[in-house]
């Protein structure tokens, strides 16, 4: 009356026996693949419970306090071996800092806004950093806003500093995240890992500020090395900024 | 009390003529605003585009030549490089716009919003890509192909995604907007 179809004892059993022909198959490609499909599978679920994850920070954050005191040290060194040359000390009365209030950091165009401008003493030219080192350079400035090109912007070419080769070099933006370092030379014994900074020479940038690490090497060309940079500083998750007004 | 109620009456009177022209200052806002989580590989949608479609199939292509015109100097005057200009991108864009016709049906109506922003997006990327690898000629242009490619497809996709959502709600506002006028 309901119609309620039975299904027939006969066709059950047929259906069950393919289920069960259907399992064995899965069972005998579990056994082919060696439960490599099954040990991904438990690789991804297992992850968040991992113990080298949490151990890991741990070390990290011990890591990021010892270079904070060896910071420290080397600034009283500094300080100190300043006043015995006489020399002059770098005040940071001239430093303004600033929240990014627009930020373009992908697709074509590599810029911030910062909520300060030439209200608050900012000019053309001036350098922006972040935590890290070098951001950028104040490109324009409005009375309550300034606009800085990102070092990964097309746009922008500075001139840097490799450490360890003593060697300068030129930072040129591709548009992406890793600017790409040029070395006019193609004897530069330059490696991964290298520390690259602003150059002494530059007349854009005052000396010794940290840009970024030597990531990968470019030898295809002829007359000259490339390399890419990882940089120190990221525009795309920084929020607070320092201006540096220094005269070079 | 009649007062008041006269000057609400021709306050809404006024935003709902003005509803395009109001929803064109948001464009550069949301330029600059750059939503990080809207994006995909770093990159946004192309926002102009999804107020050019449905403002240029309803005035025709010589008022969306001239608002691109216009939408590209706004742009233009909010990023910081000054050798590229996203003029002639947008100026095709908003004459070609202007030459689609509305659909009756809404399902197909909305699929091709997606596809003709893609194909616009497309269109000003590469010219805007075009004027880069110009520029660098002689220096090392082959370092900027990738990431522009990168760019360029990641825009094409978003803007294509989202056009639909975006351009139907606009194209319906404008022609509330119209009605309101006649």
């Amino acid at each position: 009356m309901l119609g309620i179809r039975r299904i027939s004892p006969n066709r059950w059993h047929k259906k069950k026996n393919w289920i069960l022909f259907a399992i064995f198959l899965f069972l005998v490609f579990v056994r082919i693949s060696k439960g490599s499909y099954y040990k991904d599978l438990y690789y991804f679920i297992s992850r968040p419970f991992w113990p080298g994850q949490f151990q890991k920070e741990i070390v990290l954050e011990s890591i990021d306090q010892e270079y904070l005191m060896k910071l420290n040290l080397l600034k009283k060194d500094n300080l100190r071996l300043r006043q015995i040359l006489s020399l002059q000390e770098s005040s940071n009365n001239e430093n303004i800092s600033a929240v990014v209030i627009s930020r373009k950091t992908g697709s074509w165009w590599r810029q911030i806004i910062l909520n300060k401008g030439s209200k608050d003493g900012v000019e053309i030219g001036n350098i922006v950093i972040g935590p890290g080192g070098l951001l950028g350079r104040v490109k324009d400035t409005s009375l309550f806003t300034s606009s800085v090109t990102l070092v990964t912007s097309p746009e922008s070419k500075l001139g840097v500093w490799v450490d360890r080769i003593q060697v300068n070099g030129l930072l040129v933006g591709l548009g992406d995240d890793y600017p790409s370092l040029i070395l006019y030379s193609k004897d530069a014994d330059i490696k991964v890992g290298d520390f690259v900074s602003s150059s002494p020479a530059s007349t854009l940038l005052p000396s010794n500020i940290p840009i970024g690490i030597v990531q990968s090497i470019d030898e295809t060309l002829k007359s000259k090395k490339t390399a890419k940079i990882s940089l120190l500083a990221k525009p795309h998750v920084i929020d607070w900024v320092q201006i540096l007004k220094v005269d070079i | 009390m009649g007062a008041n109620f006269e000057s609400r009456y021709l306050m809404y009177k006024f935003f709902s003529k003005k509803l395009s022209i109001i929803s064109f200052i948001f464009i550069p806002i949301i330029f600059l605003w750059h939503p990080s989580w809207l994006g995909f590989l770093g990159v946004q949608p192309y926002w102009p585009l999804f107020w050019l479609l449905p403002w240029s199939m309803i005035n025709g292509s010589i008022n969306g030549l001239i608002f691109g015109l216009f939408l590209g100097l706004i742009l233009d005057s909010l990023t910081l490089d000054d050798s590229f200009t996203q003029i002639p991108g947008l100026i095709f864009c908003g004459f070609l716009f202007g030459r689609v016709k509305l659909h009756s049906d809404n399902l197909v109506g909305h699929f091709r919003y997606g596809l003709i922003c893609s194909f616009g997006s497309f269109l000003c990327g590469s010219f805007y890509f075009l004027q880069i690898i110009f520029r660098n000629f002689s220096d090392s242009n082959f370092l900027i192909l990738i990431p522009s490619l990168k760019n360029i497809l990641a825009q094409v996709f978003l803007t294509g995604f989202f056009a639909p959502f975006i351009c139907s709600q606009l194209l319906k506002m404008f022609k509330f907007s119209r009605r309101k006028l006649n």
